[in-house]
């Protein structure tokens, strides 16, 4: 047996034990969090065959899961009706005036770092503000962004497949996009519960 | 007999159709099938010729994801259909002016180059395997619409 | 590959770098199929529902809500959508995230409805479709691994993929497949925006047809 076979044999009894506890599971919360255990072994079963192509596998199969949960979680608080938590935020004197310059570092460097991570960098520092500051936030101004993020990832694809010479600028629309649009679907997902829609 | 096999026929429809229960049969399905494949094991072996293999070098700045080449330069990458994308190979070499500064000044840009634009992981989500980056972002997409009209409907 | 007996003459070729879809005899005619179901979805009227008062005369006319509808009839639209990219994909992995994206319209469709019992089966099947993701991407990985590519062109006519690939592969279908049971238990089908549900069925026999066709190529 080679170092793939043992992997795969150790994957994929791990598939059946999290498989055994979604069979005994009959509450619904609880399947939500065994749910996410099987999608990790999902992915270590892509993990598993060890080139660049699996590691660009990855990403795909760890969005599908992670959007999936986020729309498991809004569907079961519907369900359930459940309230908004209606509390007052604390008020700290850090909480009053760190933000600003704070969430300015976090997100020039997430410009600078660009890409997924910095999408997760600069969507942090949003989190953090919203957090600290009130939220007023824009629901759908948000929405409006994240969509022509997409829209510009579309573009980048086409620029791809039918102008090749120009793989820089698809490149950078490409970077620019997943930047957009990981920094706002983390500023939503941070804030989603708390505050008014304006 | 005949009255005791309709009643555990009735018995079992009854738990079939109740659609709480269907979660707890496709596990049982995924049990099976997992046992089926921890069986199978010994036929799966590894092909040895990949396409995209890793190549590590060890003393590189960009240490696990060089894969050769200056930017603007083309590097070799092995890809499914080369004839499809003729500017394959160029996206990898690539770096940004800061990260090509980084690059050369420090030993610690290897693993953030997966951020910058430019690198393998670039070349093959958006170049050559583009469409499943599209249909990708298009779940995000879907799935968060589906999110957002569920949190703004008043009920 | 077009030799085989299942596929059918080749009719046309669309490269997308790595990505090649192919539209033979078989897929073209489950494309067709669902762009007229998706013709449908678009010009459709929903119905207006009546309940009659069991002993008198009076007649109560159902109020169809709008937004609610618009947002069905926009799920149903991209569920077809995601139906003829999976059944013309000429690659393993894509076919399974347009797999997934079909799953995740069809809970779409059903979350319109504003029902807490349509919306406890939208749950149920959410889940399934959710696991069903690790047997779907585990069986275009497995295949990844046991033969070095995941383009279907490279892999027809071989028999190179082992048979737990391709057991991962129908089970994650049939997960993202099922949820015509649910709908048939959560009567939606009665409920207002009917003609919508119609897409998950036809998303669900769509993708079962064309993970037979794969499984019998590869």
């Amino acid at each position: 047996m080679d170092f793939y076979q043992i992997g795969l044999f150790c994957t994929l009894i791990c598939v059946a034990i999290s498989f055994i506890a979604l069979f005994r599971e009959r509450d619904d919360i609880h399947k939500i969090l065994v749910v996410d255990l099987i999608e990790t072994t999902g992915l270590v079963l892509i993990c598993l065959v060890a080139t660049d192509l699996a590691e660009a596998l990855i990403l795909p199969g760890l969005v599908v899961g992670i959007s999936e949960l986020l729309m498991l979680t809004e569907l079961y608080i519907r369900k359930e009706h459940l309230p908004l938590p209606a509390y007052k935020p604390i008020r700290i004197e850090v909480m009053r005036t760190a933000p600003p310059i704070i969430t300015f570092a976090l997100v020039v460097y997430g410009i600078i770092l660009s890409g997924f991570s910095g999408g997760a960098v600069a969507g942090i520092g949003l989190v953090f503000y919203f957090l600290c500051k009130g939220y007023e936030e824009r629901f759908a101004l948000l929405e409006t962004i994240s969509g022509y993020a997409w829209a510009l990832w579309i573009v980048a694809f086409f620029i791809f497949m039918i102008l090749p010479q120009a793989w820089l600028i698809a490149v950078m629309l490409s970077g620019g996009a997943i930047l957009v649009k990981v920094t706002t679907k983390m500023a939503l997902i941070g804030t989603m519960r708390e505050g008014r829609n304006v | 007999m005949i009255r005791r096999i309709g009643k555990g026929f009735r018995i079992f429809s009854n738990w079939m159709s109740t659609y709480e229960n269907l979660v707890a049969v496709y596990a049982a399905l995924g049990i099976l099938v997992a046992l089926c494949g921890v069986l199978m094991v010994p036929m799966l072996t590894y092909h040895e010729d990949q396409i995209y293999s890793k190549t590590i070098h060890r003393d590189s700045t960009l240490d696990p994801y060089d894969r050769g080449g200056i930017p603007f330069t083309r590097a070799e990458v092995k890809a499914q259909y080369p004839a499809n994308s003729p500017t394959v190979g160029f996206v990898t070499a690539y770096l940004t002016p800061l990260s090509w500064f980084l690059a050369n000044s420090t030993p610690y840009l290897g693993t953030t180059i997966v951020a910058h634009p430019g690198g393998i992981l670039d070349e093959i989500l958006y170049n050559t395997r583009g469409l499943d980056t599209v249909v990708e972002t298009s779940i995000l997409f879907t799935a968060f619409a589906i999110a957002s009209f569920l949190f703004r409907r008043r009920d | 590959m077009f030799n085989l007996p299942i596929e059918g003459e080749e009719l046309f070729v669309l490269e997308f770098g790595d990505i090649v879809n192919y539209f033979s005899l078989y897929t073209t005619t489950l494309f067709l199929f669902a762009t007229a179901f998706i013709i449908i979805a678009i010009i459709a009227r929903p119905e207006r529902q009546t309940d009659i008062v069991f002993g008198t005369d009076a007649v109560y006319i159902k109020d169809v809500n709008q937004e609610n509808l618009r947002f069905q009839r926009f799920m149903a639209i991209a569920c077809g959508l995601a139906t003829l990219g999976a059944v013309s994909s000429g690659d393993l992995f894509n076919f399974s995230l347009f797999t997934a994206l079909i799953g995740i319209t069809n809970i779409g469709i059903v979350a319109g409805v504003n029902n807490r019992y349509v919306l406890n089966a939208a749950y149920n099947y959410g889940i399934v479709a959710m696991v069903a993701t690790t047997f779907l991407f585990g069986g275009a990985a497995t295949a990844l691994g046991t033969c070095g590519t995941l383009s279907i062109w490279e892999l027809a006519g071989l028999g190179m993929v082992p048979l737990a690939a391709k057991m991962f592969l129908v089970l994650g279908v049939m997960g993202e497949g099922m949820a015509p049971f649910y709908i048939a238990k959560a009567e939606i089908t009665r409920a207002p925006g009917a003609p919508y549900v119609l897409m998950i069925h036809v998303s669900s026999l769509l993708i079962f047809l064309r993970v037979i066709e794969i499984i019998l190529t590869v």
